[in-house]
């Protein structure tokens, strides 16, 4: 599943870069993510992803890995998880970009989510659907975490 | 395999009530179990107590000041041979003849059907536009929620989590309410289910329209009643393919094994008219 959000933040390039690193805070604009800790700084980051659809929740334990990173301008990452309670795993490959605009910043991301195991019984329509409410509200997020502070 | 758990089996209403509000999540309501037992066996979802309702009786249908009330315990299988819904609500016991197979009528429940919310389920969908109501009751207190309320995404619903759908209330039709629901599908379960209730007295009125299994939960189409109420049937037929596009779009419709997002819009559309037709004929 391939996902591709944009969002304009009323805030300078170099303010949302250091936003970014920021793991604790960051991580906070992610729905369901928690106990986010850093395992080798600017490469490694581990964190708990939970979710849940009704009745249905899933908690994946999950590695960061920062695979690219280019000052100010893109950063490629992967996260993996499984939550062996339901026997299900997730994979999700992130590509983010920041671009300037006047004072602000265009930030944009293409997500690639994978999820194997059981959880796929829910039906891909129903993934597909809570996967994008999930990224929407991080977009959402992250612009309100920097906007309010600024 | 099915993990160990406890089964409670309460005598009361407030009893139920009591547990769930004591053991929050880790305990679930068990009617039929048809859909419960099966996705507990998956590991799909664990609970450390099952309660157990069905000693509560609540499987009677009776008819009662212009409504019909339905015990939320009772089985497909009663409802599609209820002799007072075949007299009174012919539409609902043809949706029941064709849940799902015969063994999940003989075990599952209208109550449990509503409360798991699967989102290609059929019987939401009709009572909707039967402007059904659904008791959620505590024990101590109860409420009526609206059916078109009921729902609120795939696998939610509006109860409380110490409530418990007792009774399915629906305004008996008089001689000139007419309604019909179908489906269309090609897996076990429908791809899409429309249901329209209107009244007609030489003109097409209070028309309700529903539509289900095309996305995560059935939803009432206000913009789409609007194009036939007050209209002749012949106007309203010249109506039907803008407000089967309406309904189709407003369906929330999701690409899955069942179907692609537009082509699930189109059957709407279709069903629709064909629903139309059904219900004035």
């Amino acid at each position: 599943m391939q996902f591709e959000k944009q969002v304009e933040i009323l805030a300078p390039r170099e303010k949302v870069w250091k936003f970014i690193w920021d793991v604790d805070r960051f991580i906070a604009c992610v729905p369901g993510c928690k106990e986010a800790k850093t395992l080798e700084e600017g490469k490694r980051y581990a964190a708990t992803m939970t979710e849940r659809v009704g009745p249905f929740k899933v908690e994946f334990p999950t590695t960061i890995e920062v695979l690219e990173r280019e000052e100010l301008t893109h950063i490629k990452a992967q996260a993996t998880g499984a939550d062996n309670k339901i026997g299900s795993r997730m994979k999700i490959d992130l590509d983010v970009n920041l671009r300037a605009q006047d004072n602000n910043t265009i930030l944009s991301f293409v997500a690639g989510v994978d999820i194997l195991g059981k959880l796929a019984a829910l039906g891909h329509g129903i993934i597909k659907r809570k996967a994008d409410q999930v990224l929407d509200e991080f977009a959402q997020a992250v612009k309100q975490k920097l906007e309010g502070e600024a | 395999m099915l993990r160990r758990f406890r089964l409670e089996e309460p005598e009361s209403v407030a009893e139920v009530a009591e547990l769930l509000g004591r053991f929050g999540d880790n305990a679930k309501v068990y009617a039929g179990g048809t859909e419960l037992l099966l996705a507990m066996k998956e590991g799909l979802v664990q609970y450390e107590r099952l309660i157990n309702i069905k000693k509560l009786g609540l499987n009677q249908v009776s008819a009662e000041n212009g409504t019909l009330k339905i015990g939320a315990l009772c089985t497909h299988h009663e409802l599609e041979n209820s002799a007072l819904l075949k007299q009174r609500m012919p539409a609902l016991v043809k949706l029941e003849q064709n849940v799902a197979n015969v063994r999940v009528r003989q075990a599952g429940t209208i109550g449990g059907n509503l409360c798991f919310a699967e989102p290609h389920a059929d019987p939401g969908t009709l009572l909707m536009a039967l402007g059904a109501k659904m008791v959620a009751d505590k024990g101590a207190s109860k409420r009526e929620i609206l059916a078109e309320h009921f729902f609120v995404d795939a696998y939610e619903t509006s109860l409380a989590a110490d409530e418990v759908l007792t009774e399915i209330r629906v305004p008996t039709a008089g001689a000139n309410r007419k309604c019909a629901y179908l489906k269309f599908g090609y897996l076990e379960r429908p791809s899409v289910g429309v249901a329209i209730a209107l009244s007609l007295n030489g003109v097409v009125s209070d028309v309700r329209i529903a539509v289900g299994c095309a996305g995560p939960a059935p939803i009432r189409v206000a913009e789409a009643e609007a194009l036939l109420n007050g209209k002749s049937k012949d106007e309203a037929s010249r109506n039907l393919a803008q407000a089967g596009a309406i309904a189709g779009k407003a369906s929330q419709a999701i690409s899955d094994l069942h179907g692609a997002q537009d082509y699930k819009e189109h059957i709407v559309g279709v069903l629709l008219k064909r629903a139309f037709q059904a219900a004035v004929s």
